[in-house]
């Protein structure tokens, strides 16, 4: 710790110091010197000030940092709890969802459905939303527009694009009126919008 | 700067460096009276006033904001300035120094946990010193007993500075307190004579750098350092006593 900083926590002894200082040092409050420090000088203080000699020198701070980590375990205990829930959940879900797919891509197959190859299980196992994992889902994001725009003309990019625009320019003049997004039932192959 | 600007207080103990009336700098030369080893108060402190009102503590209002944002750390500092006072103000409830460590932690958990319903109306100093004194009460009610006096917390802190605090200490650690005080009091003696002014005006009459840097006539700054540098000073000398206690 340095002299600016000290001289700072002397200041705050007196209360004394500007705003900026002490949240400078107040961001290295758990260094053990700056406490050692802080601890001393209250000591001193207490001593200058005649306080009972026994008691001037009380130190009951790593008990009481013990305590409230202690208590503060139930909580967290909790928040664990509740973290793995969702990941209980997921392998429910996970294990459904193979049960599902197996069944799906089985009676699929037997139908002649044509889900023959990876890229129609993955996009059907997608869009069923059964994979629970939030990272993988973060991962396949990206891929649907990629597969939804794929193998557009130059025309069909264009239309795409005024669609975009008068589609959020509908979204800004409707909003707060209930005005659906009709992106979902707009087909870019067709030309409609 | 002439004397008549300091409080009458400090113009006990201040003395010119020169002749009569000449407007020079304000020393202070002496420290206050302190009560003997006996627990006898030889002579009133200078004053009885503080050197932090309760209701100007910025920085516990600093290190509060912070605690409520989640910064134990900041609560540590907190547990470091008032551990002193809260079991001196619970040791008026019992004798038993576990049952004063005991309750005293006590306190401060009760605060931490309660610290988000603390608005400020009142310093926290004083909120805090209700927490003790409803947890010794407690105490005590649990145990049977009746609270000595039924103290209610406000009252407990006026007596804060009470001398019937000394009955109970044994001449071990009166002799210890003793030896301490003279050491630190050599200490301050021994300090370049600006930096004990400003330490001495700080810490007995309460003012303010403002009003230091008035009276020494020397920037805010200056006293600031010169706090500081006493402080230092005064810690090395004690530190071996303080670190061994």
């Amino acid at each position: 710790m340095d002299d600016r900083l000290r001289e700072t926590l002397s200041a705050m002894m007196d209360d004394q110091a500007d705003e900026l200082a002490v949240h400078r040092l107040l961001s290295r409050a758990g260094e053990p010197e700056i406490r050692e420090q802080w601890q001393r000088w209250q000591q001193l203080r207490n001593l200058m000030h005649d306080e009972r000699r026994d008691l001037a020198t009380v130190d009951v701070s790593s008990a009481v940092r013990d305590a409230i980590d202690a208590n503060a375990e139930l909580p967290e205990r909790d928040a664990d709890a509740k973290a793995t829930n969702p990941s209980r959940r997921s392998l429910r879900w996970s294990a459904v969802a193979a049960v599902s797919m197996a069944l799906l891509v089985g009676f699929g197959a037997g139908a002649h459905w044509g889900i023959s190859d990876e890229t129609g299980a993955g996009a059907l196992t997608a869009g069923l939303g059964l994979d629970g994992n939030d990272d993988d889902d973060a991962q396949d994001t990206p891929r649907v527009p990629e597969i939804a725009l794929q193998g557009l003309d130059d025309e069909q990019r264009e239309q795409m694009s005024r669609y975009l625009l008068e589609h959020a320019q509908h979204n800004s003049v409707g909003m707060g009126y209930g005005s659906m997004g009709y992106a979902r039932v707009a087909s870019v192959s067709t030309g409609l919008r | 700067m002439t004397l008549s600007r300091l409080p009458t207080s400090a113009l006990r103990d201040c003395r010119t460096s020169s002749g009569e009336g000449t407007p020079e700098k304000a020393t202070v030369t002496s420290l206050p009276e302190r009560p003997n080893a006996g627990g006898q108060t030889a002579k009133k402190p200078v004053t009885e006033s503080t050197p932090q009102s309760p209701s100007e503590s910025q920085t516990d209002k600093q290190l509060i904001q912070r605690v409520k944002r989640g910064d134990r750390s900041a609560f540590d500092l907190l547990v470091l300035k008032y551990q002193s006072r809260v079991a001196s103000i619970i040791s008026r409830y019992t004798n038993d120094s576990q049952d004063i460590l005991d309750l005293t932690q006590e306190t401060f958990v009760k605060a931490y946990r309660a610290v988000e319903r603390f608005r400020g109306d009142s310093a926290f100093y004083t909120w805090l010193y209700r927490i003790a004194v409803n947890t010794a009460k407690n105490f005590l009610e649990s145990r049977g007993r009746r609270p000595r006096g039924s103290m209610e917390a406000e009252e407990a802190e006026r007596l804060d500075s009470g001398d019937w605090l000394r009955d109970v200490a044994t001449p071990e650690k009166l002799m210890q307190r003793e030896e301490m005080y003279e050491a630190m009091q050599r200490a301050i003696s021994g300090l370049p004579e600006e930096l004990r002014s400003a330490l001495l005006l700080r810490e007995y009459e309460g003012l303010s750098y403002e009003d230091i840097a008035r009276i020494l006539e020397c920037p805010i700054g200056t006293v600031r350092s010169r706090i500081f540098r006493a402080r230092d000073a005064v810690d090395r000398e004690l530190a071996p006593m303080l670190s061994a206690d």
